[in-house]
């Protein structure tokens, strides 16, 4: 782990890290993957990953409306809003 | 009358033989909360609706099961309404259009929420120190943290404030604070307790589940808080037996595992004899000790710490300042809307593991971490179902030594997640487990797990309930045995 693939995975995550703490995160991090390391001595070939404790396939339900429109209850506690959108700042000039 | 200390069910019979009213239950409830306030256990009271409902209930007497029980819920569950802030920053003005499942499920049963529990960040840690409101303090002892993450669930039940609380546990966040603060806790099945309005954290791990005083308590809740989900598609569609009906079943010739390869000498020595002499009880009731392998456990926490982090990386990149909690001021652009919002909005804990879930899911890393640790999950599980072909339960203790000092743990991110050792393999598997009273140690309880076999939560119950009735550990309180 060094100070390049941190500010790589820090832009991927959209988290900014301060200057102060960044020597902290590199050892935090690069000690927690040393201790998952460990799973590579295990000899997993032929054994397919478990993604899901119950294996089940998702069930599906009918396309039915069952909620009513929740519009203005959702845009109420967005941080900016109008009427009918989310407002962001300007993306296109 | 007072309900400090009492159980769901002495409280029911208080209501029942009208010796204390709905509302005077309320009263109390914020009495005590009050007086504890210096335990940090609530983030927020409910003060206003939690007498409206009680005076209905004294108004219009209920006949339903939980009518009138105060119960304090986690801070993870949206409640309608009420604020719900997941311990964090960025939610600290969330107000949720709508309601949890397995809350709604709790309210319609009569439980009145009185309020919403510290936690820690997200769920993400064994302590209750990374919440943004503050520590959460054991009741049991000044400076000892009550657990984590379902601490101030744990703490409100431990200070007798209320019976019953919710709480959620991804890697042991229901039976790790149950142990360190001598309640009850039970983490159901994976699937059992809909998910829907819960918080993701970790969304193959995560299961809500009860916590309250004694095991037969947590069967109640339990009974109101499984559902099949149609909102939730990991939710089971099986039959939800009445978890109170096999509480009593005698334990003669049942079979209890113990896990041969755990290396107990790690432990605290008082620990090790307090799991003995809790084994030699359960021997005394008629069961079986039965020599079991887990080849694969010691695997269990490097195994989560790529799947929770992973799982939580992909969670929580929905917190962007965009469709509600926090956002940032006067962000110069959209990308720095998202980037400043999420650097001011989460803690040091909860943006550690979205950069480990960052790199094992990243490109050149994603088959090295992330592909492997599943693969190690399906050994673990196999390794269970092997084992319960041959027993009815596994024992461990739920902890590796009673409540421990605050900031003890240093700044060593790994010390802490070894916290849940004997638990998390219980979460890779999605298997039931409990933690229950078994010991103190210097005045600090501590907790035996016992984990069950997929959906056989009432074999656990069962084996937890006749060992308090035989024993009076769960009758303990920071004030003394209770009469």
């Amino acid at each position: 782990m060094d100070k390049k693939t941190v500010t790589t995975i820090s832009y991927l995550s959209r988290l900014k890290i301060d200057g102060e703490k960044e020597e902290k995160i590199i050892k935090d991090l690069d000690n927690i993957i040393g201790f998952v390391d460990k799973l590579n001595d295990v000899d997993t070939s032929n054994i397919e990953p478990l993604t899901n404790p119950l294996e089940k396939t998702a069930k599906t339900r009918k396309d039915e409306v069952t909620a009513k429109n929740l519009k203005k209850e959702l845009l109420e506690v967005a941080p900016s809003a109008n009427e009918d959108f989310f407002l962001v700042p300007r993306v296109v000039e | 009358m007072t309900i400090k200390y009492k159980t769901i069910k002495e409280i029911k019979k208080m209501i029942s033989q009208k010796e204390i009213s709905n509302k005077e239950i309320v009263q109390e409830v914020y009495k005590l909360a009050k007086e504890n306030s210096h335990l940090n256990a609530f983030v927020t009271l409910n003060e206003d609706n939690s007498f409206k409902k009680a005076e209905d209930l004294d108004n219009n007497p209920s006949g339903s099961s939980l009518a009138g029980i105060p119960i304090a819920q986690k801070d993870l569950f949206c409640t309608k309404g009420l604020r719900t802030t997941c311990g964090s920053k960025i939610l600290n003005n969330f107000i949720p259009p709508y309601t949890a499942t397995v809350i709604e499920n709790l309210e319609n049963a009569g439980c009145i929420s009185v309020g919403k529990t510290n936690m820690d960040e997200f769920a993400m840690g064994s302590s209750n120190e990374t919440s943004y409101f503050g520590n959460v303090h054991n009741p049991w002892g000044e400076k000892l943290v009550p657990g984590g993450s379902s601490g101030g669930s744990a703490s409100a039940i431990a200070s007798g404030i209320v019976p019953a609380a919710s709480g959620t546990d991804t890697g042991g966040s229901i039976r790790q604070p149950a142990s360190l603060c001598g309640i009850t806790g039970i983490k159901p099945t994976y699937g059992r307790v809909s998910r829907w309005g819960m918080i993701a954290f970790a969304s193959s791990l995560d299961q809500a589940g009860p916590m309250a005083r004694t095991v037969e308590d947590c069967a109640l809740l339990l009974n109101e808080m499984c559902s099949h989900d149609i909102k939730d598609t990991t939710s089971l569609d099986e039959d939800i037996p009445n978890f109170e009906d096999d509480l009593n079943q005698s334990l003669k010739d049942k079979k209890i595992g113990i896990i041969k390869d755990l290396d107990l000498s790690t432990l605290n020595n008082d620990v090790v004899a307090i799991y003995e002499d809790s084994l030699e009880e359960f021997v005394s009731l008629g069961a079986k000790l039965v020599d079991i392998s887990l080849p694969n456990l010691s695997l269990s926490v490097p195994t989560y710490y790529v799947v929770a982090p992973a799982e939580c990386s992909s969670n929580l990149s929905r917190f962007d300042g965009v469709k509600f909690g926090r956002r940032s001021e006067d962000p110069k652009d959209l990308e720095e809307l998202y980037v400043q919002t999420r650097s001011e909005g989460f803690g040091d804990e909860v943006k550690r593991r979205i950069l480990i879930g960052s790199y094992v899911l990243s490109a050149g890393y994603y088959d090295a971490y992330y592909k492997k640790a599943q693969q190690v999950r399906r050994l673990i599980k196999k390794d269970f179902d092997e084992a319960f072909s041959n027993v009815d339960v596994i024992m461990t203790p739920t902890t590796r030594g009673p409540a421990f000092e605050m900031g003890s743990k240093g700044d060593d991110p790994i010390q802490m997640y070894l916290e849940d050792l004997f638990t998390i393999s219980a979460n890779l598997a999605g298997l039931p487990a409990m933690s229950l009273p078994n010991g103190n140690i210097d005045n600090k309880p501590i907790g035996l797990q016992i984990i069950g076999n997929f959906l056989n939560e009432s074999t656990i119950l069962n084996f937890g309930h006749m060992y308090q009735t035989k024993t009076n550990w769960h009758m303990y309180t920071p004030e003394g045995v209770k009469k």
